[in-house]
């Protein structure tokens, strides 16, 4: 897969939130076959966000389900955060619910890809490429660098009903007794659709894929229009819990209007 | 009174509508079922190529599994979502870690190996039949490089693995296999959904 590289810079202001390295990649097209013609971008840092797993508890909006809802502001203030947790929240972070430096089992996402479930045509796929930043780099690099993506995709898109996630990730020296993700979509303030996956046991030093399948929320014509018409207002969270207790956040945001 | 009128009229509609909706196949179809799969088997067995194979995805750049894959693969009437587990010897170790929640274990050996691989495979596979989380689930199990000269027949395999006496009582399917012949393959995994199926239905879970 070629590609060609362009770097755009947010404002200092917003670095907090915002990773400033948005590199925009051009995906070459495999969906030949299919009449949809979906041609997908993904501007993509060093990682990405995942969005596969071994046990799916089904999706669902947690809303209504007697989860207790929870703030944010809440949550900054807690010690640990747990799966309950991120499941009231409401609306997306302002803010990462955790430092890079929590991640201490070196969980590292290596590969992402999609095909449709229904041709079997893979949308879109992406390897991280190899390390190459060395210790005294790092002081120049936004901290929040690689915990955000920006995906672009056509209208199309919004129109498959099943498509079969993969992702790849490696874990460092320590095995991982219990590796759950909880990844929440939203449409401005409303809850598209809530995913909890449970990855179980994870062996040191290994390298797992995995793919889940994703049924796209019903989403009436109204609201889709006003997605592809409202480019990057349709954001994710995704938490990454070990042992119940949240040791990475990524974000990603959505563009279904065809373009940058 | 109107007001009970206009309240079925409504339903009515509705009904007919759904009806017709429905008939004339306007709606989306109904999911297929899954079912989760746990698929075992040596280093070397073509686990991986298999998988990859039946999901048509290249096999060139396959390299031996370091932890675990898992694959969500359709078939026309069930997905299977096989969790695929290396075979060295550093992950054999932890296999029975993945098998809570599996439907069904999918076990894969190559017919072509030497007499003392084809030993360690049979042990394991002894070892996954009797395990408490899988001894009742129904197996699947893949002679497979079949294509190989040095390819024991599935006859001899059924028979150096013991599987009449050792797998008595339980669900099981031996095939040959090889990544040449996916058609087969195919086929000998709609024979594992049919037993799926009669598991789910004996159990009264759809």
């Amino acid at each position: 897969m070629s590609y060609s590289c362009s770097s755009r810079r947010n404002s200092r202001d917003r670095q907090a939130l915002r990773s400033p390295q948005v590199i925009i990649l051009a995906v070459a097209d495999t969906g030949v076959n299919s009449s949809n013609n979906i041609n997908s971008q993904a501007s993509l840092n060093a990682n990405q966000s995942p969005t596969a797993a071994m046990k799916v508890k089904k999706g669902c909006n947690s809303t209504g389900v007697g989860v207790p809802a929870t703030t944010e502001e809440e949550l900054l203030g807690n010690t640990a955060i747990t799966p309950e947790d991120v499941l009231g929240l409401q609306k997306i972070t302002e803010n990462y619910l955790c430092g890079p430096g929590q991640n201490v089992y070196s969980i590292d996402f290596t590969r992402f890809k999609i095909r449709d479930m229904e041709t079997g045509t893979v949308l879109f796929e992406i390897t991280k490429p190899p390390h190459t930043d060395k210790a005294g780099d790092k002081s120049a690099i936004d901290p929040n660098a690689g915990r955000f993506v920006r995906y672009q995709f056509t209208p199309a898109f919004l129109r498959l009903r099943q498509v079969g996630a993969t992702v790849e990730f490696t874990v460092g020296d320590m095995p991982i007794e219990n590796f759950r993700m909880i990844e929440r979509h939203y449409f401005r303030e409303k809850l598209l659709k809530s995913f909890d996956f449970e990855f179980g046991f994870c062996m040191p030093s290994s390298k797992n894929t995995c793919e889940h399948i994703y049924e796209f929320p019903p989403l009436s014509e109204d609201v889709m229009r006003e997605m592809i018409l409202h480019p990057y207002k349709t954001q994710s969270d995704s938490f990454y819990f070990v042992d119940n207790k949240l040791v990475m956040h990524n974000k990603a945001d959505y563009s279904y209007s065809g373009g940058p | 009174m109107s007001e009970c009128m206009q309240l079925t009229l409504c339903i009515c509609r509705i009904a007919a509508y759904t009806c017709f909706r429905t008939l004339c196949c306007k709606g989306p179809p109904s999911p297929r079922p899954e079912y989760d799969l746990v698929c075992i088997g040596l280093t070397g067995s073509g686990k991986t190529s298999l998988l990859s194979r039946l999901c048509s995805e290249a096999t060139d750049n396959i390299g031996p599994t370091t932890g675990f894959s898992i694959k969500a693969v359709p078939f026309q009437n069930a997905i299977l979502n096989v969790k695929e587990l290396g075979g060295a010897d550093s992950i054999k170790k932890y296999w029975s870690r993945y098998y809570q929640g599996s439907q069904g274990v999918v076990f894969i050996l190559d017919s072509a190996s030497t007499d003392e691989d084809l030993e360690m495979a049979r042990t394991e596979l002894h070892s996954a039949l009797q395990h408490p989380q899988l001894c009742t689930l129904p197996f699947l199990i893949l002679a497979n490089h079949q294509d190989k000269p040095a390819a024991r027949t599935t006859q001899e395999i059924k028979k150096y693995f013991e599987l009449e006496p050792l797998a008595r009582g339980k669900s099981w399917i031996l095939e040959g296999s090889s990544v040449d012949n996916m058609d087969a393959v195919k086929q000998s995994f709609t024979q594992l959904i049919e037993l799926l199926e009669d598991k789910d239905q004996d159990t009264g879970r759809i």
